[in-house]
């Protein structure tokens, strides 16, 4: 009768229940009378466990248990639940040992029926039986539980379960996630099964859609946390560790089998964020954002920028603009706390944005470079002095700007500099913030300038970039025309001589290396190059300190070793003489040591141009005179002088000789054999033109008139010698010589005609006319011309009578007439002249 | 074994200190934990308990009090059956936190959530909140109130069994197979303040519930 008890609850009476297993091992004993009493799955169940917990699980009988459920699986459902029920006894009756073997038969079975279709009741008990060890208090229990958990999630599932829920189990494991045992050891593997069963959800539910949204704010909120609580321990740890090493405390142990918490955690989230599609990457982003505020992790940086850093590169790179966009937003709702806040966050993105930045093309892209912009505006206009950290600030965006534009293609650099040139707020505003928001993204624009690598100028130019950038170079403020000045060296520099060149001198630049310039190069030069020095000209002669003109020169310098060569030397040479007509012309105000310094950058100039294009006879020149003024007036030579600390009492500025002489540069280039037209023609640059794009200085500039401030100007930029004709036809202007054409035909006329005599005929035409104004007097010339106006002031008095007579037109038609009238006049002349 | 009829999630929250972990310690194991650090994250206990002859299983959701676990902590709140919210009747701070606490629970937790002021540590000698302060705070914003003592076990008991009580009665009426209910308004937990022998009390709130849940709970907690 006791056995037959026994049989039905065996283990309230435990005493009973060995003996009984025992015998129920035996065949021939009591099993008869218990099979015809009890179901035969809970006698195979039953028949799993040993006598002695410590002996573990009865192998033999658990391969029978595996092989009748795998027979008969409509019967798996009761199995699982059988035994459910016997692990609960167990759990509550604190006998662990045999909790344990029930679980892992309930493994092995799930294991071995994973294909049977009516696993899903199965695992219904299974779920339980988890959740059951999981809400008890035994660590050894909670973290077996997970391990079978983690063995469930790997198995693929053919019926999808609507009704199963795994909120428990979240909740749970990212409670285990921060398991504080005291025993170290133990908190570890607590820990390190936390974060194996959120893995297991993950895995379990991701690929799911019809199965809980792991993806729900309630899930990722526990699931990030707990993942980065984890990591934020890993972080430390190494530092630790580092320090450790550093210090020689501690050598570095490797060993790549043991996991640790924060290496299994990082894992993790790297799986989840690689698994999150675009509209789930907020939902884990979220969290992240507001656990690294909670925890403070934002200064310092280090565990930040280790988090995104993962995330990038996890994350499916389609998305990757997504968080950078997020952590923007993110600085975006920062905007009221301390700087430092905000530089670690800038620097952050700035860290993170190169990985971005090869995904985001087109708007995506600019649109990036726009909300950093306003990050930017935003930060000059609320802040009403710089301080440090806000400077610190300002400068970690911009270096994420420059960090982001670095990884585009050179041609979407190009563009976004002509967007940022875009946003830069108009010379006409004077206020300080604006002052101050001109410098920062000249700055920004600067930094994406230095990533870009020039190859063309035409390319690197733009005229739409060019001009604003040319108005800039003539700011009033003195740190903004250098930073222009800069942004011209890192387009212009091809050849890294930015730094070779950064001092004045008329010595050789040992290190200078050069190419000689493309086509393309010349042809931007006689395009742009004139207003490109027209502009430099002008900052030179904004301010006299000593930095601004320093990076004048530098800009001028590497212009000149970029481009110049036998077809744009004339130019630049016309560019010298500007500068120093710059210093001559006493009109300007300027400071004597101003004018010093501008005499010395034009000689340096000049000794750097002969050099780079290799023409002695200006070389020579240049020589002559430094070394007259090394004799005389050591000032006009470089290093530059400091205004502030150099007495202008002995500087004797009026020495004409020791000035460079355009009519002896021509002679120079004639000496070389080169064309020397330009030069003798052209007048020097000057102060404060406009260039005008409309009407462009250009290279057709034979009629030399010093009398009008305004340069001709015409529409043919490649022809170098324009036709003459209409000047020699113009009455009372002086006629030029025009230099031979070095054309086939100028040389075959030049070869057959007598070409002397031509020349010396022209000439004594030339000293006739110009000796006739020069020596006839004044009431002669009068005479000479005035009938030709006095005829014309006639005719025109008698129009505008007969015009006074017909009141009734109107003004603007009084213009038309004028001009119709214009023509008739000779015709009305006859009659007149018959009358006399 | 596993029959129980219901399932309550309980979490606890409160600053940093007032005796969370205590009072879930108390009542999940019956001792009291002399040096408990402070909370990590969350942590978890389950206790089953049997009012009016039904199994009830407790989740018992512990949260850190400390503003760094805020974010987690605050995942907690939505599937929240009922919220206890803990202050230390000794210690003003905790006190004067509970609007900020009570902002949060509005935010993150479930509208219709039963929330339990409770002030804890009634065996210290140093007293700054008055009971009645913490009454009338409770009143104002519509929340029960107890004082406990983790340490000698004050009200502990208690407190969780008339929750379940509370939860229960909810449970049914919105299940609406509660027939035998007499009065609609089963919101009010007319346990809390039943004894008069106890100095903390509630007597704000209506007591016009059924009793059998009253004594059902107090013959629980008294064997």
């Amino acid at each position: 009768m006791a056995l037959i008890r026994c049989c039905f609850e065996p283990v309230e009476l435990p005493e009973f229940f060995d003996t009984f297993v025992q015998k129920c091992t035996d065949p021939t004993c009591c099993c008869g009378c218990c099979s015809a009493l009890r179901p035969r799955y809970k006698r195979l169940v039953d028949n799993i466990f040993p006598v002695n917990p410590e002996d573990g699980l009865v192998k033999s009988n658990m391969e029978k248990l595996t092989f009748y459920s795998l027979s008969s699986p409509d019967k798996l459902d009761r199995i699982g639940e059988y035994l459910y029920q016997k692990a609960s006894k167990d759990i509550n009756r604190k006998r662990y040992k045999f909790v344990e073997i029930a679980m892992e038969a309930m493994d092995l079975l799930l294991q071995a029926c994973h294909a049977q279709t009516t696993l899903n009741l199965f695992v219904e008990s299974f779920l339980r039986m988890v959740q059951k060890l999981l809400e008890d208090t035994n660590p050894n229990l909670q973290i077996m539980a997970t391990n079978s958990f983690v063995k469930f999630a790997n198995i693929n599932e053919d019926t999808p379960s609507y009704h199963r829920r795994y909120d428990f189990f979240i909740s749970k494991f990212s409670a285990m996630c921060h398991g504080n045992h005291d025993n170290v050891e133990l908190r570890d593997s607590i820990r390190l099964a936390g974060i194996k069963g959120l893995q297991g959800v993950i895995r379990k539910t991701v690929s799911d859609d019809l199965v809980e949204n792991i993806w729900d704010k309630v899930h990722m909120e526990k699931i990030v946390p707990s993942l980065l609580f984890n990591m934020q321990f890993c972080v430390n740890v190494l530092f630790v560790k580092k320090n450790l090493i550093a210090s020689g405390d501690l050598t570095p142990v490797e060993d790549a089998t043991h996991v640790t918490p924060p290496v299994l955690a990082e894992e993790v989230l790297r799986e989840l964020v690689g698994r999150a599609s675009f509209g789930h990457i907020r939902s884990v982003l979220k969290p992240l954002l507001t656990h690294l505020d909670r925890h403070e992790l934002w200064v310092p940086n280090t565990f930040a920028i280790h988090t995104f850093r993962i995330v990038m590169i996890s994350i499916q790179p389609q998305y990757s603009y997504t968080v950078v966009e997020t952590l923007m937003q993110h600085l975006d709702n920062n905007f009221k706390s301390s700087p430092k806040t905000r530089t670690s966050l800038a620097v952050v993105l700035s860290k993170i944005i190169a990985i971005a930045a090869g995904e985001s093309v087109g708007p995506s892209a600019l649109d990036i470079i726009n909300n950093l912009l306003t990050h930017l505006r935003t930060s000059v206009s609320t802040t009403t002095e710089i301080t440090n950290e806000e400077s610190q600030y300002q400068e970690a965006l911009i270096n994420a700007l420059g960090e982001f534009a670095n990884h585009h293609p050179d041609y979407q650099k190009i563009e976004i500099m002509l967007f940022i040139m875009n946003t830069v707020p108009d010379l006409s505003k004077k206020s300080k913030g604006d002052q101050m928001l001109q410098n920062i993204l000249l700055k920004s624009l600067l930094k994406v300038g230095t990533q870009y690598s020039t190859v063309s100028f035409e390319k690197a130019f733009p005229a739409s970039f060019l001009q604003p950038l040319l108005k800039m170079a003539r700011a009033p403020h003195d740190p903004t025309r250098v930073i222009v000045m800069q942004i011209f060296q890192a387009l212009l520099d091809r050849h890294q001589n930015e730094k070779v060149l950064s001092y004045v001198t008329i010595k050789p630049y040992p290190a200078l290396s050069q190419e000689p310039p493309s086509r393309s190069d010349i042809i931007f030069t006689h395009k742009y190059g004139a207003n490109i020095m027209q502009a430099l000209i002008d900052s030179m002669a904004l301010s006299d300190r000593i930095e601004s003109l320093a990076s004048s020169y530098n800009t001028a310098a590497l212009l000149i070793v970029e481009m110049a060569c036998g077809e744009t030397v004339q130019e630049f040479l016309l560019f010298i003489l500007g500068i120093q007509q710059v210093a001559l012309t006493a009109d300007l105000e300027l400071e004597v040591v101003h004018k010093c310094n501008l005499h010395c950058i034009a000689i340096a100039l000049m000794s750097l141009i002969s050099r780079v294009t290799g023409v002695n006879n200006l070389l020579e020149y240049a020589q002559k005179i430094i070394d007259a003024r090394k004799e005389e007036a050591p000032y006009f030579l470089p290093p530059l002088l400091d205004p502030k600390k150099t007495g202008t009492t002995k500087m004797n500025l009026g020495l004409p000789h020791l000035t460079i002489d355009k009519i002896a540069l021509a002679e120079s280039l004639q000496n070389a054999g080169m064309d020397s037209n330009r030069l003798q023609t052209g007048t020097p640059y000057a102060l404060n033109q406009t260039d005008n794009p409309a009407h462009r200085h250009s290279w057709v500039d034979t009629v030399s008139n010093p009398q009008l401030p305004q340069r001709n100007s015409s529409a043919d930029l490649t022809a170098y010698n324009a036709d003459g004709d209409s000047v020699t036809s113009s009455p009372g202007v002086s006629k030029k010589i025009l230099a031979p054409e070095y054309n086939f035909e100028a040389m075959k006329r030049a070869l057959a005609e007598p070409s002397e005599a031509m020349k010396r005929e022209q000439r004594d035409k030339q000293l006739q006319i110009v000796r006739t104004f020069r020596e006839g007097n004044f009431e002669d010339l009068v005479r000479r011309t005035e009938p030709k106006h006095d005829l014309i002031q006639n005719r025109l008095n008698d129009l505008f009578n007969s015009l006074a007579v017909e009141r009734q037109i109107t003004q603007s038609d009084i213009k038309t007439q004028q001009l119709q009238a214009e023509k008739p006049i000779y015709e009305t002349n006859f009659p007149e002249l018959f009358y006399y | 074994m596993e029959d129980y009829k219901f399932l309550f999630k309980i979490v606890l929250v409160g600053n940093a200190g007032v005796g969370k972990t205590c009072l879930v310690r108390r009542f999940t194991q019956g001792l009291f934990p002399p040096g408990q650090g402070a909370t990590i994250g969350v942590d978890f206990m389950i206790k089953t308990v049997e009012v009016e002859g039904e199994k009830i299983k407790l989740q018992i959701w512990d949260t850190a009090g400390q503003e760094r676990f805020r974010s987690i902590t605050q995942s907690y709140y939505r599937s929240a059956h009922a919220l206890i919210l803990v202050y230390d009747i000794s210690c003003q701070p905790t006190f004067d936190c509970l609007p900020d606490w009570l902002r949060e629970i509005q935010e993150y937790a479930n509208s219709k959530v039963l929330k339990i002021l409770v002030g804890n540590k009634t065996d210290r000698d140093d007293r700054e909140i008055p009971t009645q302060i913490g009454e009338e705070f409770a009143k104002q914003h519509d929340m029960y109130f107890l004082e406990t003592s983790a340490k000698e076990a004050e009200n502990v008991e208690r407190l969780f069994y008339e929750i379940a009580a509370e939860l229960i009665d909810q449970a049914r009426s919105k299940d609406g197979t509660n027939v035998n209910k007499t009065t609609a308004d089963a919101i009010g937990l007319g346990n809390f303040g039943t004894k008069a022998t106890q100095n903390s009390c509630c007597s704000g709130f209506s007591s016009n519930t059924s009793q059998t849940n009253c004594e059902n709970g107090n013959s629980r907690s008294n064997t």
